[in-house]
C-alpha cells in the first residue's frame, strides 16, 4: 500500500511498421498522483499547472489535443486502441466534464479555455464563445450535463504548442524517450497529434479515491529515409528500414530517471504476422516453428537490438494469429551504449491494417453561395472479413454513434435527413434507434445532432443527407482569410459494438500504462474530415466606396443648392470691379497710409466709409487699459 | 533691447503654461523612479505566407532580446500566422531570416503568446493598456509598472499613419498615441522605445506626446521599407532591411557591451536602408548617448552587494550605502549605467528631467527673472513697450 501512496511516472514508446512504407511512433507518458486528501498539496514529479487547473476549475476528467494532418483509416488501420483513441481531428479538440453545480459549468469552461490558452500558447480561448462549444448529450461520452466539448479546425500547431507540453514532464525533452522529439523530424511527419488527458476523482468523496491521472501521448506517422532507389526483390519493393536515429535524428541516451519504467515496443499487427508467418513457411518450406521464438532475426526481417522479452496477444479468440510486441528496457542503455533500434527488411512483405467496421468520411453537395447539403457516407471496407465479426448471428444489427456540431452560420434543416441505404432511400424512423437534436440558435449556440444509427449487416454503404442554407455574418465576424472559406469541424462516428483492444496473456502488465492504453475497452472510433464550405463573402471596402460615393453625392447637391439659393451675380460683379480698382497688396497699402499720416493730408482713395475720429479714440483708450491691467497683474503674479 | 524680448517672453509663456500645465508632474513622478525591469512586445501584423518576412524580422527580435537578457515572461510575442509549421514551409518548424540558414529562429523554446486570428487592434490596444477580461491569462499580459522599460516592435505593412492589422484592420497613429497616453497616466512604464518597420514608419508617431517616448521608424514619410534579400529555397524574402540591419547591429554585441543608443541609431545607413530611418527623440529626456541599448533590448539589473542580510527599501527614496572596499567597483558601474546617478541626484535638479519642450523653456526663463534685481523696473518697462505698441497699431489701423 506504501507503494501505491506515490507519486509515479511511466514513460513509453511504441513503434509500428505500417502498410504504406510509413513508421508509427506512439510516445505515451503518465504522471500520477495520490489525492490531495492523504498525499497533500506538494508534489514532486506532477506539474503544478496542471495540478492547479484541476482544483481551480474542478475538472473531472478532460481531454485537450492539437493535430496537424488527418488519420489515414485505410491504410493506418482503424480498429486498434491507437487509431481509436489517438486519431484526432486537425487542430484543436478539447473537451471537460466538470464537477460543479449545472448552471456553473459554462463559467468553469469559460475560465479552463482562457488558462488553457495560456499554458499551451495556443488560441484555445476562442472556444470561450456559445458558438463554438456544445454540450453533447449521451453520444459522444456517456456524462450527462457538465461534459463541454469544443473544436478549433484550424488552428495551428506547432513548437509553441509541443514545449509547454513537454514541459509538464519531469524530465523534459532533456533525457528519457522525450529526448528523441527533435522538432524539425516531428512536424516533417505526415501526421502527428498530440494529446493530453486528464482524470480526477478528487472532489468524488464516496469511493477511494485514485487521484489524479495525467496521461500525455504524442503520435506521430513517418516517413522513413530511404536513401535512393527503393530496393527491389523478386518484383516487390522492400519496405523501407528505419531506426530510431534515422527517424527522429537523434538516439536515446538512458532513461528519465525518475520515472517508474521506460520501455519501447515494436508492434507488428495481427495481419503482418501473419503475412510473415506465410512468407516464412514459403522461404524456409518447414511448418511448426515457433513463430514468436528467436523472431527478431529470421530471412524476413533483423532488429538490430534483441528484445527482452515478446509479448503476444491473447483473448483474441476469433483469429489464430495476434499481433506481437517486442519490449526493450531503455534503462540498460546509456552515454556510452545509446539506444537505436532498427529494422531492416530483406523480404518484402505486403499487409494491409485492420479496417473499422465501415468506413466513414464526409463530403458537400450542392453548388452556389444559398444552399447546399452534408453527407456522411458510410462504406464497407473492401476486405470484409474483420467487419463481420461484430455481427456474427443473422438478423443483428450495426450500432453506429454519430455526434456532429455545425456552426450557426451553416443552417441546417434537419426535416430533410434522409437516409440512403445501397443507394436505396429508406424511411428514417426505421434506421435511426435515437436522436437529439439541439437546432444552432444565429450567434449563440451552434447546431448539435446525435444520432443512434441501426444499420442491417449487410450493408454495403449507408449515406444520410442533410440540406443546409448558408447563412450571412455581420461585417466584423468576419475573419480576415473569410475567402478561404468556414470550417464544419468533424463529425465523430463510433461504431458501439466494437472494442477495439489487445489483451495480454500477462497479468503483470498491466502495471504498464502504455500496454495498460492498448488493453483498455474503448469503441471504435472513427472522425470524419473537417468541411470547407465557401460563404458569400462581403467586398470588404464596400462601405468605403459607399461613404465616398455618397458624400460626393452630398456635397454636390447642397453645393448646388446653396450656390442657387445665396448667389447674387449682380453684386459679385460689383464687388470685382471695386477689387480690381484697388489691386494692391496689404504693405503697400500700408505703406501709403503712414505716408498719407506723415504728411497729414487724407488718403485720397477712400472707398470705406471712414469710422470718426471718437470712435477710434474710444477703442485706444480700451486697449491701453487693457495693457496696463496686465502689466499690472504680471507685477502682482511675481511679487 | 534684451530687456523688452524678456518681457514679451514672459507674457507668451504665461499662455503656453496653461496648455502644458498637466504633463510636468508626471514626468516628475516617473523620472525618479528606478528602472527595475524589462519587457517587450514584440508585434508580426501580416498574415499570409507570401509575408514570411514579417514573421522572421519578429522572431529576430524575439532571439536578440532573449539573447540580451529578457525572459520569456516579460515578452509578448504576437504572430499573426504560422510559418514555421506551414505547410508550404520547405522545412517544417524552422524559421530563416538568412539565406545561409546558419541560424533557426523558431528554436525549441519559442512562447507565442497571441497567434493567427488573436492578433487584432483590439488585442494590441488590451495589451498595451492592460485592459483585460479577468479570465485573461499572465502570460498574455503586459504586467509592467512604472519602472519597466518597454520595447514596443511592430513588423507589416502600412501607410501614412497606419499600420494593417490581418489585411483587415488598422492601427492608427492616433490609436497608438492614445494607447501609450493611458499606459503612461496608468504608470505602466518608465521609458518606451517604439520601433517600427514599415512603410512610411515615420508617420505612425506623429501623434506622440507622452513623455519618455523613443520612437525609430524605418523610413519617413512617402517612403518605402523594403525586404532585404530573396531566398530561394523557402522561396519568399525573408528579412526587411532595416531589420537586418538592426540585427547585423545587435549581433556583435552581447548583455555587457556598454554601445549607446546613439550608435545604434547612427548604424543606419540610408543608402543600405534605401529609406531614411527616422528616430523621434524629443519627448525623451536623456541624452541618447548615455544610453546603452540593452536599457530597452536587454535585461540588465543592476546588483547591489550588501555585507547584512537582505533589507527591505523602497526604489523611490533609498539611500545606498557603499562599503568601502566596494567603492570603486560602484563608481565604474555608475559610469556604465546611466540610471544610478540620476536617482541620486534626481530631486535637485528637476528641472532638467522635464520633458514638454515648452515647460522646459518656461522654466529657464523663469530662473532668469528670479536672478534679475529690479523686476519693477523691468515691469515699469515692458508697460511702456505694451504702450507704444498698442497705440502704434491703432494708429496704423485707423
Amino acid at each position: 500500500m506504501a507503494e501505491e501512496l506515490n507519486e509515479e511516472f511511466t514513460e513509453g514508446l511504441l513503434l509500428r511498421p505500417l502498410p504504406d512504407r510509413r513508421v508509427l511512433a506512439h510516445f505515451h507518458f503518465q504522471s500520477s498522483v495520490p489525492p490531495t486528501r492523504t498525499y497533500g498539496r506538494h508534489h514532486h514529479l506532477f506539474p503544478k499547472s496542471i495540478y492547479q487547473l484541476i482544483n481551480k476549475f474542478r475538472v473531472r476528467e478532460m481531454e485537450l489535443s492539437f493535430t496537424q494532418g488527418r488519420w489515414n483509416y485505410e491504410h493506418w488501420g482503424g480498429y486498434d486502441p491507437i487509431s481509436s483513441s489517438n486519431a484526432k481531428p486537425p487542430g484543436v479538440e478539447l473537451w471537460a466534464d466538470f464537477d460543479v453545480s449545472l448552471d456553473q459549468v459554462d463559467a468553469s469552461w469559460k475560465n479552463l479555455t482562457h488558462a488553457l490558452s495560456g499554458l499551451f500558447c495556443a488560441s484555445i480561448n476562442f472556444l470561450e464563445h456559445s458558438t463554438s462549444y456544445s454540450a453533447p448529450q449521451w453520444s459522444f461520452r456517456s456524462f450527462a450535463g457538465k461534459l463541454r466539448y469544443g473544436t478549433l479546425p484550424r488552428e495551428a500547431v506547432c513548437t509553441e504548442n509541443l514545449t509547454p507540453w513537454l514541459k509538464l514532464l519531469p524530465c523534459r525533452d532533456k533525457a528519457g524517450l522525450s529526448a528523441l522529439m527533435d522538432r524539425p523530424s516531428i512536424y516533417r511527419g505526415y501526421y502527428h497529434s498530440q494529446r493530453l488527458h486528464l482524470t480526477s476523482d478528487e472532489f468524488d468523496t464516496a469511493k477511494s479515491n485514485s487521484g489524479i491521472m495525467l496521461e500525455q501521448t504524442l503520435t506521430v506517422v513517418l516517413q522513413p529515409n530511404t536513401l535512393g532507389d527503393r530496393a527491389m526483390v523478386s518484383g516487390k519493393t522492400l519496405q523501407p528500414s528505419w531506426s530510431l536515429s534515422s527517424l527522429f535524428g537523434r538516439k536515446v541516451h538512458g532513461k528519465c530517471s525518475v520515472s517508474k519504467s521506460s520501455n519501447v515496443y515494436v508492434q507488428f499487427e495481427p495481419n503482418l504476422v501473419s503475412e510473415l508467418k506465410e512468407v516464412w513457411e514459403s522461404v524456409e518450406s518447414e511448418s511448426g516453428i515457433l513463430i514468436h521464438d528467436a523472431f527478431w532475426n529470421n530471412p524476413i526481417f533483423e532488429i538490430s537490438a534483441s528484445p527482452d522479452r515478446v509479448v503476444k496477444e491473447v483473448g483474441n479468440l476469433q483469429k489464430e494469429v495476434s499481433s506481437i510486441l517486442y519490449e526493450f528496457l531503455v534503462e540498460d542503455y546509456n552515454d556510452s551504449k545509446p539506444f537505436d533500434l532498427g529494422l531492416r527488411w530483406k523480404l518484402p512483405v505486403v499487409w494491409s491494417c485492420k479496417q473499422a467496421p465501415l468506413h466513414a468520411s464526409r463530403f458537400l453537395m450542392g453548388s452556389g453561395n444559398e444552399r447546399g447539403a452534408i453527407a456522411i457516407s458510410l462504406r464497407s471496407s473492401s476486405n470484409n472479413n474483420t467487419q463481420r465479426v461484430g455481427c456474427s448471428e443473422k438478423g443483428s444489427q450495426l450500432r453506429i454513434d454519430i455526434f456532429q456540431v455545425v456552426p450557426w452560420y451553416v443552417k441546417v434543416y434537419y426535416h430533410t435527413l434522409k437516409v440512403f441505404i445501397d443507394g436505396e432511400l429508406q424511411s428514417t424512423m426505421e434506421n435511426i434507434e435515437k436522436m437529439h437534436l439541439s437546432p444552432s440558435e444565429d450567434k449563440v449556440s451552434p447546431g448539435v445532432m446525435e444520432m443512434k444509427l441501426r444499420l442491417p449487416c449487410s450493408v454495403k454503404t449507408a449515406v444520410l443527407t442533410l440540406e443546409f442554407d448558408k447563412g450571412f455574418l455581420h461585417i466584423d465576424e468576419y475573419p480576415p482569410d473569410a475567402n478561404q472559406g468556414f470550417d464544419i469541424p468533424s463529425a465523430v462516428v463510433s461504431f458501439t459494438g466494437f472494442q477495439a483492444s489487445i489483451g495480454f496473456e500477462d497479468n503483470f502488465l498491466n502495471k504498464l500504462p502504455i500496454l495498460n492504453e492498448l488493453q483498455e475497452r474503448k469503441h471504435v472510433i472513427s472522425y470524419t474530415e473537417v468541411l470547407l464550405v465557401p460563404l458569400t463573402t462581403p467586398d470588404f471596402s464596400m462601405p468605403y466606396n459607399v461613404i465616398t460615393i455618397t458624400c460626393t453625392v452630398f456635397a454636390l447637391y447642397f453645393g448646388s443648392l446653396l450656390n442657387a439659393l445665396r448667389r447674387r451675380v449682380g453684386e459679385e460683379e460689383r464687388l470685382l470691379k471695386s477689387k480690381a480698382a484697388k489691386k494692391r497688396g496689404p504693405l503697400s497699402s500700408m505703406l501709403s497710409k503712414l505716408s498719407a499720416k506723415l504728411k497729414g493730408s487724407p488718403l485720397e482713395p477712400s472707398p470705406t466709409p471712414s469710422t470718426s475720429p471718437s470712435f477710434i479714440n474710444y477703442k485706444l483708450i480700451v486697449k491701453v487699459i487693457l495693457v496696463a491691467g496686465m502689466a499690472a497683474g504680471g507685477q502682482y503674479y511675481f511679487r | 533691447m534684451d530687456v523688452l524680448f524678456k518681457s514679451a517672453a514672459v507674457l507668451i509663456s504665461i499662455f503656453l503654461l496653461l496648455f502644458c500645465n498637466a504633463i510636468p508632474s508626471v514626468a516628475y513622478s516617473s523620472s525618479s523612479t528606478m528602472h527595475t525591469n524589462n519587457w517587450a512586445v514584440l508585434v508580426c501584423t501580416s498574415r499570409f505566407w507570401f509575408n514570411y518576412r514579417h514573421m522572421a524580422n519578429t522572431l529576430s527580435l524575439y532571439r536578440t532580446v532573449k539573447r540580451l537578457g529578457i525572459p520569456d515572461e516579460r515578452i509578448i510575442l504576437m504572430l499573426a500566422d504560422d510559418m514555421a509549421c506551414n505547410a508550404r514551409n520547405k522545412y517544417p518548424a524552422q524559421v530563416f531570416n538568412n539565406e545561409n540558414h546558419r541560424l533557426n529562429l523558431y528554436g525549441d523554446n519559442v512562447e507565442v503568446d497571441y497567434r493567427g486570428y488573436e492578433v487584432t487592434v483590439e488585442n494590441f490596444m488590451r495589451v498595451l493598456t492592460g485592459r483585460h477580461e479577468t479570465a485573461v491569462p499572465r502570460s498574455k499580459r503586459l504586467l509592467s509598472d512604472e519602472g519597466s522599460h518597454i520595447l514596443l516592435y511592430m513588423t507589416g505593412h502600412g501607410g501614412d499613419e497606419f499600420l494593417k492589422f490581418q489585411d483587415s484592420e488598422e492601427l492608427q497613429s492616433h490609436d497608438l498615441a492614445d494607447a501609450v497616453k493611458q499606459m503612461k497616466e496608468k504608470r505602466r512604464f518608465k521609458e518606451l522605445l517604439i520601433m517600427v518597420d514599415t512603410c512610411q514608419a515615420a508617420t505612425l508617431f506623429s501623434q506622440l506626446q507622452s513623455p519618455g517616448v523613443l520612437a525609430i521608424g524605418s523610413s519617413m514619410k512617402g517612403e518605402n521599407s523594403y525586404s532585404h534579400h530573396l531566398d530561394s529555397d523557402v522561396g519568399v524574402s525573408v528579412v526587411d532591411r532595416f531589420t537586418f540591419y538592426t540585427l547585423a547591429y545587435f549581433e556583435r554585441l552581447n548583455m555587457y557591451d556598454n554601445a549607446s543608443l546613439s550608435s545604434l541609431f547612427n548604424s543606419y545607413n540610408p543608402n543600405l536602408l534605401m529609406s531614411t530611418a527616422y528616430y523621434r527623440t524629443d519627448l525623451y529626456g536623456r541624452q541618447l548617448e548615455e544610453v546603452p541599448v540593452t536599457n530597452f533590448f536587454g535585461s540588465v539589473m543592476e546588483t547591489i552587494h550588501t555585507d547584512s542580510p537582505y533589507r527591505a527599501f523602497s526604489g523611490k527614496y533609498s539611500k545606498i550605502e557603499i562599503p568601502l572596499d566596494q567603492s570603486d567597483e560602484v563608481k565604474q558601474r555608475r559610469l556604465k549605467s546611466s540610471d544610478v546617478p540620476q536617482e541620486l541626484t534626481g530631486s535637485n535638479i528637476t528641472g532638467k528631467h522635464v520633458t514638454c519642450p515648452v515647460t522646459r523653456t518656461w522654466n529657464a526663463i523663469l530662473g532668469r527673472i528670479g536672478m534679475m534685481k529690479e523686476l519693477d523696473s523691468l515691469v515699469n518697462y515692458g508697460l511702456i513697450l505694451m504702450f507704444l505698441i498698442a497705440t502704434g497699431s491703432s494708429w496704423f489701423s485707423s
